[in-house]
């Protein structure tokens, strides 16, 4: 599904490479757990599959069901079925909530050739998946996350993701700035997404969110490559002993 | 002899002398040498099938209940629907001094005082239409005044196609405690001069909220004056600008607290493409007595291209010693990373800028009441698409 090959990047106007040599193999219906300390390029990575400016891929490829995903445009990747769930998600004013996820929803439907859908049925869609997250109506009315608290911010990403039914997920630091009951809510909607044809990636600095969204898979990031991959077992394993061990072998 | 005192053609031909750049106020708008062709003041009879095409390109053709037409420059009673309208024939002249109310004077213009003595039951559009004919100069002259306690609604919209010079002029008075909610929306022809004036006297009491959205002509100049006769009145005035080629738009606002205890609000949002020039110069004057005034304005511009261009010249005059005044102005880009995040989610980029766009400028369309109203000007802001 997603190949990830000897990816190197650096900032578009730095000379510091971030990522340095990069390999990751997703298939469908899995769940892969990145781990790493600050800095180690689990940000870059997810902005770089989303395709966010400021990156520059100097070495490497990136395939997504065959086809080169670095050469597309963000919209054109979303509407493959690629989501980043952002952590830090940008407020937009003036953009309602509701309206931005049916152009969304429509826009990614049209580059599909699929049939955009009517108002009534589209409301609907989005109010039996708001229900689940705890979204209420307001919400909804709301311009794009424009005074969301961290936790709704981080459940209106999921109901994103929900309506727009994505087939890899990549998520950036759910985790950061909640409280347990906050992750709870986002972890349940994560698992109700979870299915033998969607794939996703959960990049995390702690262990914690992964008690709650578990892993096939967990990789340790340092220094720009993939280190160190093993079972859930490994996530556990660094909660304990922390990232110290794999720091000295990047360097 | 100096060049300056001899009249241009279009001086010749409208019988004034133009306001130019030397003038403070008419900086960066020289009518003089913007007005070129000898526009004259010129009865022109119009064809029905041009009107009824004009008319029904409205965006507010199916929301105004009661509408009040005028055809280059004329009534036209035929195509108005004027059943329940208070309407009187005479029209009192402007009280402020300014060069367009002095053209407005050579053009003989035409025009109705609308008296609304009730509460607002029907939206009431005015609506000027320019047929395509010869260049010429046209003038209009309407009145309206709310009674004391009394509220109405009311749409200025202006249409046209072909080359000619508008002014118009909309002299507005709010009795005690009367409410005015206005909307202009300006699409002239794209050859057209657009030049209105706006005078308002509101009453103790009075509110106004008027949203004047420019998109069409080649060049406008639009002048506000809004004075606070009365104390504890309320004014806020908010604007949107939709401009690109060479369009030209300068809004000269004047707000003169006479009296303690007023608040006024301005808020223009400016979307500048290509080659565009837009223009705020925004005047607060607060008279010695006018303690506790409340007045802010801003001005915010997008630039959508290197080319494009925005000014905004803010100014207090405060004579007062207790008032809460301020001034801001901003201009930039579109957010980057609210395409980014836009697109992230599959919004192609022409309709992420749109959005964005339509965005930016709805905050002027905010306090605009009725939902069918807003709804369509949203939707002029949506379809005002980026070209590439």
């Amino acid at each position: 599904m997603l190949k990830i090959e000897n990816l190197h990047v650096k900032l578009a106007d730095e000379n510091r490479e971030i990522l340095k040599g990069l390999s990751l193999t997703v298939k469908p219906g899995e769940v892969h757990a990145i781990m790493g300390p600050n800095g180690s390029g689990k940000s870059t990575l997810s902005y770089v599959l989303a395709g966010r400016e400021g990156y520059e891929v100097t070495e490497g490829s990136v395939t997504y069901n065959g086809k080169d995903v670095l050469a597309l445009e963000p919209n054109e990747r979303a509407a493959l079925g690629l989501f980043l769930a952002f952590q830090y998600p940008i407020e937009i004013p003036g953009v309602q909530t509701m309206q931005f996820l049916r152009v969304a929803l429509n826009s990614q439907r049209k580059a599909r050739g699929e049939k955009e859908l009517a108002i009534p049925e589209f409301m609907r869609f989005v109010k039996e998946r708001a229900a689940r997250l705890n979204i209420s109506q307001d919400m909804l009315k709301r311009p794009v996350n424009v005074g969301f608290s961290g936790g709704e911010k981080k459940r209106a990403e999921i109901l994103q993701m929900a309506v727009l039914e994505p087939s890899l997920c990549i998520l950036d630091e759910t985790d950061s700035g909640l409280d347990i009951d906050a992750l709870k809510v986002v972890a349940e909607g994560v698992n109700a997404l979870r299915s033998p044809d969607r794939a996703m990636i959960v990049i995390t600095h702690y262990q914690r969110l992964l008690d709650h969204i578990v892993p096939d898979v967990v990789h340790v990031l340092s220094g720009g490559r993939i280190v160190k991959t093993g079972g859930k077992e490994l996530a556990l394993e660094l909660e304990k002993n922390g990232y110290a061990d794999y720091a000295e072998k990047a360097a | 002899m100096s060049t300056a005192l001899q009249f241009t053609a279009a001086e010749q031909a409208l019988g004034v002398s133009l306001p130019h750049r030397r003038m403070e106020d008419w900086r960066w708008t020289d009518l003089r040498r913007a007005i070129t062709k000898p526009y004259a003041p010129t009865k022109v009879a119009a064809v029905t099938r041009d009107v009824d095409r004009l008319l029904a390109a409205s965006p507010f053709a199916k929301i105004a209940k009661a509408r009040v037409v005028f055809v280059n420059g004329a009534l036209d009673e035929a195509h108005s629907k004027l059943s329940g309208l208070d309407i009187s024939k005479n029209v009192a002249t402007p009280k402020v001094v300014d060069p367009l109310v002095d053209l407005n004077a050579k053009l003989h213009p035409h025009g109705l005082t609308l008296n609304f003595a009730g509460q607002a039951e029907q939206l009431v559009e005015i609506i000027h239409i320019a047929t395509n004919a010869a260049p010429r100069a046209i003038g209009l002259h309407n009145a309206i005044t709310v009674a004391d306690g009394a509220s109405a609604s009311i749409i200025e919209t202006y249409l046209g196609e072909g080359d000619y010079v508008l002014n118009a002029i909309t002299s507005i008075t709010l009795g005690n405690g009367a409410h005015l909610d206005r909307l202009k929306l300006q699409n002239d022809a794209a050859a057209a001069t657009h030049l209105s004036q706006v005078i308002y006297d509101l009453g103790e009491n009075a509110r106004l909220n008027d949203v004047s959205v420019t998109v069409g002509a080649a060049l406008t100049r639009q002048n506000g004056n809004c004075h606070f006769n009365g104390e504890n009145a309320e004014a806020k005035i908010s604007g949107a600008y939709l401009q690109r080629g060479k369009q030209h738009v300068d809004t000269r606002l004047v707000v003169e607290h006479r009296v303690p205890h007023c608040t006024s609000r301005e808020l223009f949002k400016c979307v500048m493409d290509d080659n565009a020039r837009g223009i705020f110069q925004g005047k607060v004057i607060v008279a010695r007595d006018a303690q506790k005034t409340d007045g802010k304005q801003s001005s915010h511009a997008l630039l959508l291209s290197e080319n494009a261009e925005f000014d905004a010249k803010p100014e207090l005059e405060i004579y007062a010693d207790d008032v809460v005044c301020g001034h801001g102005a901003t201009s930039g880009d579109l957010n980057h990373d609210h395409l980014f995040y836009l697109k992230s989610r599959g919004v192609p980029e022409a309709e992420a800028k749109s959005l964005l766009i339509a965005a930016f400028v709805g905050e002027a369309f905010d306090m605009v009441a009725n939902d069918e109203v807003r709804d369509a000007l949203a939707s002029i802001a949506q379809h005002w698409v980026v070209r590439g």
